[in-house]
């Protein structure tokens, strides 16, 4: 091919800049056959008409378009199926616009609908589905983190098989022939000793490749384990009920909220829907408006805690007795069906449980009732929750604020009793497939899985993304795809059935559990779209109103119709849920049953707590840079967990904050280093599940530690009778708030119901606006156009992290590694600050306050610096110019919030390892960047824009469709993916707007108002709503 | 301010040159400096300097192929050892000007014999503190973002930036500060040319002796040039340390909003480049033996300087505190009482501000060593004033460090409260930028006068017109006829 003479200039024929194709050749015919030369196949015809082709931008485009198809061949990835665009779609792939698809993101046995942004076929943001029951626009951390771990560099990419001590590369033929062989084997034997081991599945899809499954090898067996179980509420649900249901609460509809060591705004099942709703009846704007109030009782101090009016601090093994007395006084009350058994209860001993608080909480649930909620945390033991739910069914919750979620699958087994059954099978055992989770790792210490998995003649496949703890012990490790990579259907607790599109092809080519089954079944479907299809075949045949079609009419649709809008709306089946009654005869069983109160804490007999971590959760995301770097919500720690006990454990023991601890039980001992969380139960410890692993990844190998040692399967989320020793070396622990307190200063404001009714206006007479003494210049007038402005309402905001994650997502705001967070270097445009409040410090109270930048009218950044590279926008924006930034850092100085960040060093290139980072930086990652945000140099000043890129993507889109901008539009990452709505961003000139009426509302004031940065961001004052009948305590 | 015109016997003064020290005397021990082989002593500092400048030079490498990441600066501590440096050498940078021209138009002769010496300890101090502001950024590479070039993007730098002002006021007063030393050090270039035994050495000083032949005329034209530069370096001497102290009275940050600044850096500016000026002579005085020329009567004069303006600083340092306790305002009163004092306010831990210590180790540098000097025996020792001009140094270093550190790393929001830990780059730039003032410094001694030649033998009693008035002695009969002129 000859190439690109179009492009040799013709000496003295016009200008002599900016060819176009017109000036070499206007015959349409050749231009055709250059641009095919350009483009075999052909451009869009489009390109071609007279019209565009004069344009030098058409040719510019149809040649990239060109250059970028023969260029990218290799990594330009599209899914092979159709999957369908949301609503707001542009055309398909249109270079530089994003496109946003649907799809639902598994939370153990509930799920999440989201809708991902994809930019020319790469998924770089996840948000929260509106149309999702269990998300309605929000998200959590996880679901923010969700993207990076698509693109983690540490995935396994290939297929290994165990050779020696070591797995071996091989390859998807080899592995498919090993299968075959295995299939082979089994169909002889019915599928004797043959087993299965897979997580907790929320997938209908999953449910029908088991059946088919064990149709095909009847005496196979499935077993299910994961870390973190409902274990307890499904037995505590059998005890009510005498089924497995789960619950679903509706908490918009409760008045009083009873958490039972439930951090159901947190690490709960469903918390993204919970706080939504929860936000619900808080943020009030008025202070005669009712509003709810929450009491909680746990040990640990988690978000839900931090949000409680009473908090009463408990150790874990307590609440049991704090449930049983709560029941007892409820009883005592009068209350139908508690009655009889308060006879029993209130022989529980009462020893540290506060009587004036149980009759307090007792009246309010009495007086609420039908409109209150009484919740169990998935950590508590079943009779807790039979007793909750006994609890709720008395007070007349039942089908208001406490629904059952259809969601039954009985030949699920139990988690904990899985995978002790499994062990004990052994010797039974010829193959064993490992459908993802990480069991080496997680398994109750009892169970020795790493040797289960060594033992001779087992043949273990280990499904997985990574290459973690379990694959390296399995014969075979096979990639996993991730879920924006893979087909499949996730039924949330609510009900709700929403199909999960794959964005992307398979990275590296892994496929997912339900292809694994499929294959093993021989199903006939060859991929997981048509397997997926199949499983909702019949429901959609038949249009009933089950199904859940937004702004489609059901009646007369096509499979394939309904097929299309369920994987538009996001949804395919509308969310059911389901009635039941508790059996109250069942009660006095379990009740007794249940094991008394055994020794008492204190010294040489702890109790361990095992949470979740609120990042990594179960060691899912270990890898995941955001994950590791995001400050815990209370201890703000990051890159590390640590043993949280409280300061009067921690100086009964002697031990300081970083000092290490050795907790044994049995023959298991952890050292973690101690961290002091004042509100923490005393004699109590909690740990967090997901550190210390070996085979995370690059990022996460060997960062913090794992406590699983001492995890065993009678005490998989608390246990007592732990011996803790204080060793004397100390760890360092970093965080990114090292001050606690706020040494009387106005800043997270906050005041109790009644004064907020004595005085509606306190907030802004704490933190006082100098509006009356202007400066000595001339104003900027912003009465005209936009006016960006943005409200956070602390009575909403529980300090959960996912705007911070959103934030990082949206604004490819790098990580930076444990020693320069130390060093205080982090990058988090938004942080959330948390302090603790009140005189008692083994008790306080906690306020959370997100700050980012506040978008000053007055600005102090921008009159320091030297060259204008911070400068305002005409709607008030407080605009950073990179390219301009040389690094002075004058204006972080002079910035009040501290908001500003600056690029100290390279953090997305090379750097030496001694600044505690990695010498690369993966190609892979680079994918996730998000296209309309600049990735920062090193030597630059950076910070919160408001999402400047969204604002103007808002605005072409009104422009391009000649209208107004109207609130909600545009929509700030922050705001959007806030699970409490807890913050609301638009223009403050729009008198309809939400933000426009939050900044009139009368507990709004400015952070530092009295220095005259006149910011555009202000806070609405938090509302404690503690119980009058309770002085002092709250 | 009374003129040190001649001393007055009945009062027991005495000349500041010893009685008998001849035209002569002055030239050759001057001029001979340049002249003769360096001392072992010049060659081991000189290696010694050069070496500490190779270091700078690697640190810098460094510096500017990882980023600014290197030093300890960090959020909230965005400034710190990088702008303590360059306040401090812009403060060191300002005893040469005022020594120069503040006490040249008060006529206060005891200024002859460490004026030059002063004037490029100011040059090269001020080198140095310029080079802090250039490498601070975090790309350096863009730093002529700062000067007003016009350029296409038509971008101006902002012109209220402090910074800014920093730029203008810092480039005059290096081109005045350069001008001022350069026109003093016209005649005695002109009388080493003369000196001059081969061409290479003729020829170099005869270039920037701007072909001086000491004539009337050429002294007229001199003198009067000398005035009107020490006229305008006079205003510059205030403005500039003014203008860095905006930096800092211009923002926000509690512990820098203060509007006692401008003169309080002044009076410590003045302070600690007496101190350094005294430092750098008394090892000069001692390695070339140029006690005869600056006397024990010059270093009494200085010190009682130091003192006066150590009496400054202190007074600035106890306004603060009754600004900030008068103020009411609890932000500022929080650097002011935990940050630097420590304890007067404990934060709800019961804990002191971690770098209490800074503060201690100013106050007494700065305001209780300096009290030394009200004892004349003190101001007459070689040692003590010795032992005092380099604490005093340090104290006026903690002193920009405790500004500027001590108010940011706890300011407003609690939450973003931080601590600072420098690096070992920041210790290798910083003691770099010594090996750089070292080695322009022992250039400068080797080469150049390093006292005023011809203002020197102005003060000789036989340069007093009224010579046998004032009762000198008639056996030096030449003595009057040699000065101003310069020897042969």
């Amino acid at each position: 091919m000859t190439r690109r003479n179009s492009y040799e200039l013709s000496p003295g024929k016009g200008p002599s800049m900016w060819r176009t194709l017109e000036d070499k050749n206007t015959d349409p015919d050749e231009l055709k056959r250059l641009a095919e030369e350009e483009k075999p196949g052909g451009f869009v015809t489009d390109l071609l008409s007279p019209k565009t082709l004069v344009s030098r931008r058409s040719f510019v485009q149809g040649s990239s378009i060109a250059a970028l198809a023969a260029g990218l061949q290799g990594c330009l990835r599209r899914p092979e199926n159709e999957i369908l665009p949301y609503s707001k779609a542009p055309e398909y792939l249109v270079p530089g616009i994003a496109s946003h698809f649907a799809t639902v993101t598994a939370r153990g046995r509930d799920a999440l609908g989201v809708v991902v942004t994809s930019h020319d076929g790469r998924p770089t943001k996840v948000e929260g589905n509106e149309q999702h029951t269990r998300s309605f626009g929000g998200t959590d951390v996880r679901a923010q983190a969700y993207v990076w771990d698509l693109y983690d560099p540490d995935r396994s990419q290939s297929p290994a098989q165990r050779r020696g001590n070591a797995l071996v590369n091989s390859t998807d033929a080899a592995f498919d022939e090993a299968l075959k062989g295995l299939v082979k084997k089994h169909e002889g034997d019915e599928g004797a000793g043959l087993r299965f081991l897979a997580p907790i599945s929320n997938s209908p899809t999953f449910r029908r490749m088991r059946g088919q499954v064990l149709a095909k090898f009847p005496k196979a067996k499935f077993y299910t384990y994961s870390s973190i179980d409902d274990d307890n509420v499904r037995e505590g649900a059998r005890i009510a009920f005498g089924t497995t249901v789960y619950p679903a609460y509706d908490y918009a509809q409760s008045m009083v909220t009873v958490s039972l060591g439930a951090d159901f705004l947190g690490n709960e099942p469903g918390s993204t829907v919970a706080g939504r709703q929860f936000a619900a009846r808080r943020t009030i704007t008025n202070p005669n408006a009712a509003m709810a109030r929450l009491y909680v009782a746990e040990s640990n101090y988690t978000v839900t805690g931090g949000m409680a009016d009473h908090r009463m601090r408990l150790p874990s093994r307590d609440i049991e007795r704090f449930t049983r007395l709560l029941a007892a006084e409820l009883g005592g009350r009068g209350v139908q069906g508690l009655a009889s058994l308060s006879k029993s209860l209130d022989s529980t001993d009462r020893e540290g449980i506060d009587t004036a608080f149980l009759r307090a909480v007792a009246d309010e649930l009495v007086a609420n009732s039908g409109k209150s909620i009484v919740v169990a945390g998935s950590g508590q033991p079943p009779v807790v929750h039979a007793l909750a739910f006994a609890m709720n069914q008395a007070l007349g919750n039942a089908n208001k604020t406490v629904r059952l979620s259809p969601v039954i699958d009985e030949s699920d087994t139990p988690s904990r009793e899985g995978i002790v059954a499994l062990a004990a099978e052994q010797a039974s055992l010829t193959t064993l497939f490992i459908l993802g989770g990480n069991p080496v790792y997680d398994a109750p210490a009892d169970v020795k899985f790493a040797e289960l998995l060594g033992r001779e003649g087992l043949t273990s496949v280990h499904l997985s993304s990574h290459r973690n703890e379990t694959s390296e012990r399995s014969s075979w490790h096979v990639p996993m795809a991730h879920e924006l990579e893979t087909w499949g259907d996730q039924q949330a607790l609510d009900g709700a059935v929403s199909v999960q599109q794959p964005l992307i092809a398979p990275l590296y080519g892994g496929r997912s559990a339900v292809e694994l089954l499929a294959t093993i079944a021989g199903e006939k479907a060859a991929n997981g779209h048509d397997i997926v299809k199949a499983t909702h075949a019949e429901a959609m045949d038949k249009t009933t109103s089950a199904l859940l079609l937004y702004g489609f009419n059901p009646q007369g649709l096509s499979e394939a119709q309904v097929w299309r809008a369920g994987l538009h709306t996001g949804v395919l089946f509308k969310p059911g849920v389901g009635q039941g009654g508790v059996q109250e005869n069942a009660f006095a069983a379990a009740l007794a049953s249940a094991k008394g109160r055994s020794t008492k804490l204190g010294k040489g007999n702890f109790e361990v707590t095992f949470e979740p971590d609120p990042a990594l959760f179960d060691g899912t995301h270990a890898n995941n840079l955001w994950a590791l770097e995001l400050p815990s919500p209370m201890t703000k720690l990051v890159w590390d967990n640590a043993a949280l006990l409280s300061p009067g454990t921690a100086k009964a023991l002697g031990a300081r904050n970083g000092q290490m601890l050795r907790l044994s039980k049995g023959e298991g001992r952890v050292e973690v280093p101690a961290w002091i969380v004042p509100g923490h139960a005393d004699n109590s410890i909690t740990l967090t599940l997901g550190w210390g692993r070996t085979a995370a990844g690059r990022y996460g190998n060997g960062k913090g530690f794992d406590v699983g040692a001492i995890r065993t399967s009678d005490g998989m989320s608390f246990t007592d009778g732990v011996a803790v020793e204080v060793l004397g070396e100390k760890y360092n622990l970093v965080q990114t708030q090292t001050h606690d307190r706020m040494e009387g200063r106005p800043i997270a404001i906050d005041a109790t119901l009644d004064e907020y009714k004595a005085e509606p206006d306190f907030a802004s007479y704490r933190s006082v606006d100098p509006v009356s003494t202007p400066p000595l210049w001339k104003q900027q007038d912003y009465s005209e156009g936009h006016k960006w402005g943005m409200v956070i309402d602390l009575n909403g905001c529980t300090g959960c992290n996912a705007c911070v994650m959103a934030c990082q997502a949206e604004n490819n705001i790098p990580t930076v590694g444990k020693i320069e967070v130390e060093r205080g270097r982090e990058m988090h445009w938004l942080r959330i600050d948390r302090y603790f409040v009140g005189d008692d410090e083994n008790d306080p109270e906690i306020a959370v306050q997100p700050v980012t930048c506040q978008q000053c009218e007055e600005a102090p950044c921008e009159n320091v610096c030297p060259v204008n590279a911070t400068v305002h926008s005409p709607e008030g924006l407080n605009d950073m110019a990179y390219n301009r930034c040389v690094g002075t850092r004058y204006c972080a100085n002079n910035c009040p919030y501290k908001v500003r960040r600056f690029n100290y060093l390279d953090w997305h290139g090379h750097l030496d390892d001694k600044f505690g980072w990695y010498k690369d930086f993966p190609e892979s990652r680079k994918l996730q960047f998000n296209p309309n945000v600049t990735v920062r140099m090193r030597g630059v000043m950076e910070k919160c824009t408001y999402c400047v890129q969204r604002i103007q993507a808002g605005k072409i889109a009104a422009k391009r469709e000649g209208r107004f901008l109207k609130d909600g539009d545009i929509k700030s990452a922050c705001q959007q993916a806030c699970p409490t709505r807890a913050i609301a961003f638009g223009d403050l000139n729009d008198p309809k707007s939400t933000v426009a009426k939050w900044a009139d509302v009368n507990r709004n004031y400015k952070l530092l108002a009295e220095i005259g940065t006149r910011p555009r961001t202000s806070f609405l004052a938090r509302i404690r709503n503690p119980n009058p009948k309770l002085k002092g305590n709250g | 301010m009374s003129s040190y015109e001649a001393p007055i016997k009945e009062l027991g003064e005495t000349y500041l040159l010893p009685e008998g020290t001849t035209a002569n005397d002055v030239t050759e021990a001057i001029a001979g400096v340049t002249e003769n082989p360096a001392p072992r002593g010049w060659w081991l500092l000189f290696l010694l300097s050069l070496s500490i400048l190779g270091v700078m030079g690697a640190a810098l490498a460094y510096l500017f192929y990882q980023g600014v990441g290197v030093w300890g600066n960090n959020a909230p501590v965005y400034w710190a050892w990088d702008i303590t440096n360059f306040v401090w050498w812009i403060g060191i940078g300002h005893a040469g000007t005022l020594i120069s021209a503040i006490l040249f138009l008060f006529r206060q002769k005891w200024r002859t014999s460490i004026n030059r010496f002063a004037e490029a300890m100011t040059v090269f101090a001020v080198l140095c503190a310029g080079l802090f502001p250039a490498i601070h950024t975090g790309r350096p590479w863009f730093d002529y973002y700062l000067f007003p070039i016009p350029n296409q993007m038509d971008m101006w730098p902002n012109f209220k930036s402090p910074l800014m002002w920093d730029v203008f006021a810092v480039s005059t007063y290096l081109t005045i500060s350069v001008i001022f030393w350069y026109v003093g050090l016209i005649p005695d270039f002109a009388t080493l040319r003369d000196r001059s035994k081969n061409l290479v050495r003729k020829r170099t000083y005869g270039f920037f002796a701007l072909g001086w032949r000491g004539a009337h005329r050429h002294w007229q034209v001199y003198e009067r040039a000398y005035l009107i530069f020490a006229g305008i370096s006079t205003p510059l001497v205030l403005s500039v340390h003014s203008v860095v102290s905006f930096d800092f009275a211009t923002s926000v940050v509690p512990g820098w909003h203060t509007t006692i600044f401008p003169p309080y850096f002044v009076a410590g500016a003045v302070f600690s480049g007496f101190a350094l000026v005294m430092t750098l002579m008394l090892i000069c005085r001692t390695v070339f033996k140029l006690e005869n020329i600056v006397t024990i009567k010059h270093l009494d004069l200085m010190n009682k300087f130091m003192l006066g303006t150590g009496l400054l600083v202190g007074y600035a340092y106890a306004m603060e505190f009754f600004i900030a306790w008068y103020s009411a305002n609890p932000y500022e009163q929080w650097v002011f009482f935990h940050n630097r004092l420590g304890f007067g306010m404990l934060d709800e831990n019961g804990n002191w501000g971690p770098l209490w210590w800074a503060y201690y180790a100013m106050v007494f540098c700065n305001v209780v060593v300096p009290q030394i000097f009200w004892f004349k025996r003190a101001r007459t020792s070689v040692p003590i004033m010795f032992i005092a001009s380099i604490l005093i140094n340090i104290g006026m270093w903690f002193e920009r460090f405790v500004i500027i550190v001590t108010s940011t790393y706890r300011d407003f929001l609690p939450s973003s409260w931080g601590m600072f830990h420098p690096t070992g780059i920041d210790v290798l730039t910083y003691l770099g930028t010594f090996g750089l003032f070292f080695t322009l410094f022992l250039l400068f001694v080797r080469w150049i006068p390093m006292i005023a030649i011809a203002e020197v033998k102005g003060t000789l009693p036989g340069a007093h017109p009224d010579l046998h008035a004032l009762g000198a002695h008639d056996e030096e009969p030449g003595a009057a006829a040699v000065a101003p002129v310069p020897a042969e």
